[in-house]
């Protein structure tokens, strides 16, 4: 049924905005722009908060334990509240569809995995559950192999779900990070599909000599 | 079932308003933070003013000093590393904590960020990814030591992006 309404789909113009909007908007390319391009980024648009003394936000200076704790988690709830609401709208205009569009094609030369686990793959930029189970109705579909499941689980499985991640659980370092988090999101998916590769790397060379393929499993 | 409920959600016909996406989305950040990053800094500040207390943060922080090195980290970052296998948000928050002790530098910081984010959470998303996507039990083994893997290479290669960014400081 899933398969039947992703044919159907068609990306629409504002689909394409929606993700080069949220692409600009996290690679920080704009923040140290004069004028009003800078109101595009995201890091600019979260803002700051006012200031209790010089230099001091209402978090204060120089607590400890539990209680400061709990301080610096109240400042994370704006990053987080405005950063999954953007996620949410791009979602909703079809930014993950013109993604799928981008990503079908290289899906094969980047991980050897077929086209059509395509809105699988944009699916897990986002949240790892539903990637999950659509990579199960594949295989149950005959439309991937046992082997490239293995790899595309190796991919979903490291960093699961980085864009909302590296905005949900990674708050406390949004704030300090010295890279835009586009640049970090960018990061992680490099080493995801380098895993990903590896894994297939090894799967393919225990094919090739399946004899004495057990015990190299550690 | 989740193919049913996307199906169902294809059919409707009233689609939300962009307005009413957006505020979706800032209550679950908003859930995110009070459920996830709000208990997870507590436990960060509580261990790590523990740690500091007891002494054991200096003491794990010299042994480990010369493997960390590799990445560019003092020994103690350890203990975001650690908390990350537990849980992303965790580790972050370590990570975080040790920042605002004035631990690890901010470059350093950006070191452990993708890491943490990569290699977090590890048990909780074998079962939500490896088990629910059904892969081969002999395969489960390899698939654990990837996302360890992973976090490795991506901190030297965070390191040699701010080192070639000129950041590293």
């Amino acid at each position: 049924m899933a398969e039947q309404s992703q044919e159907k789909y068609k990306v629409t113009w504002k689909g394409w905005l929606a993700l080069i909007i949220l692409i600009i908007s996290f690679s920080g390319v704009f923040a140290k722009i004069d004028g009003p391009l800078r109101a595009l980024d995201f890091q600019v648009l979260t803002g700051e908060f006012g200031r209790v003394s010089e230099g001091i936000i209402f978090t204060g200076k120089g607590g400890t334990g539990a209680r400061d704790g709990f301080m610096f988690a109240l400042t994370l709830f704006p990053t987080l509240m405005f950063a999954l609401g953007c996620i949410q709208v791009a979602e909703s205009l079809g930014a993950l569809r013109a993604a799928e569009v981008l990503f079908r094609p290289i899906l094969k030369p980047l991980m050897g995995i077929p086209g059509a686990s395509g809105l699988a793959f944009v699916s897990s930029f986002t949240s790892s559950d539903v990637a999950a189970v659509m990579t199960k109705g594949l295989v149950e579909d005959k439309m991937m192999t046992e082997e490239e499941r293995t790899v595309f689980v190796a991919y979903q499985y490291a960093g699961s779900a980085p864009v909302t991640n590296t905005f949900g659980t990674g708050a406390a370092l949004l704030p300090i990070s010295v890279l835009p988090v586009g640049v970090i999101i960018g990061l992680i998916f490099i080493v995801k599909v380098l895993g990903a590769n590896l894994v297939r790397l090894y799967l393919s060379r225990l094919s090739g000599n399946r004899g004495e393929g057990g015990a190299a499993n550690g | 079932m989740a193919d049913h409920t996307a199906a169902g959600i294809d059919l409707q016909k009233v689609k939300p308003s962009v307005v009413e996406e957006f505020v979706t989305g800032a209550k679950k950040g908003f859930y995110i933070g009070a459920e996830m990053i709000a208990p997870a800094m507590v436990l960060a500040y509580v261990l790590i003013l523990f740690l500091e207390i007891t002494g054991l943060m200096k003491g794990v922080g010299k042994i480990l000093e010369p493997v960390m090195t590799v990445f560019g980290l003092p020994g103690e970052a350890i203990f975001a590393l650690v908390a990350a296998f537990f849980a992303k948000a965790a580790g972050c928050a370590t990570a975080a904590t040790l920042y605002s002790k004035g631990v690890i530098t901010a470059a350093q910081a950006t070191i452990l960020f993708p890491a943490c984010v990569t290699m977090g959470t590890l048990i909780g998303h074998f079962v939500r990814i490896v088990i629910v996507s059904n892969v081969n039990k002999k395969w489960h083994s390899l698939l654990i030591c990837v996302p360890l893997v992973d976090a490795a290479v991506v901190m030297i290669l965070t390191r040699a992006v701010l080192s070639v960014m000129g950041l590293n400081g």
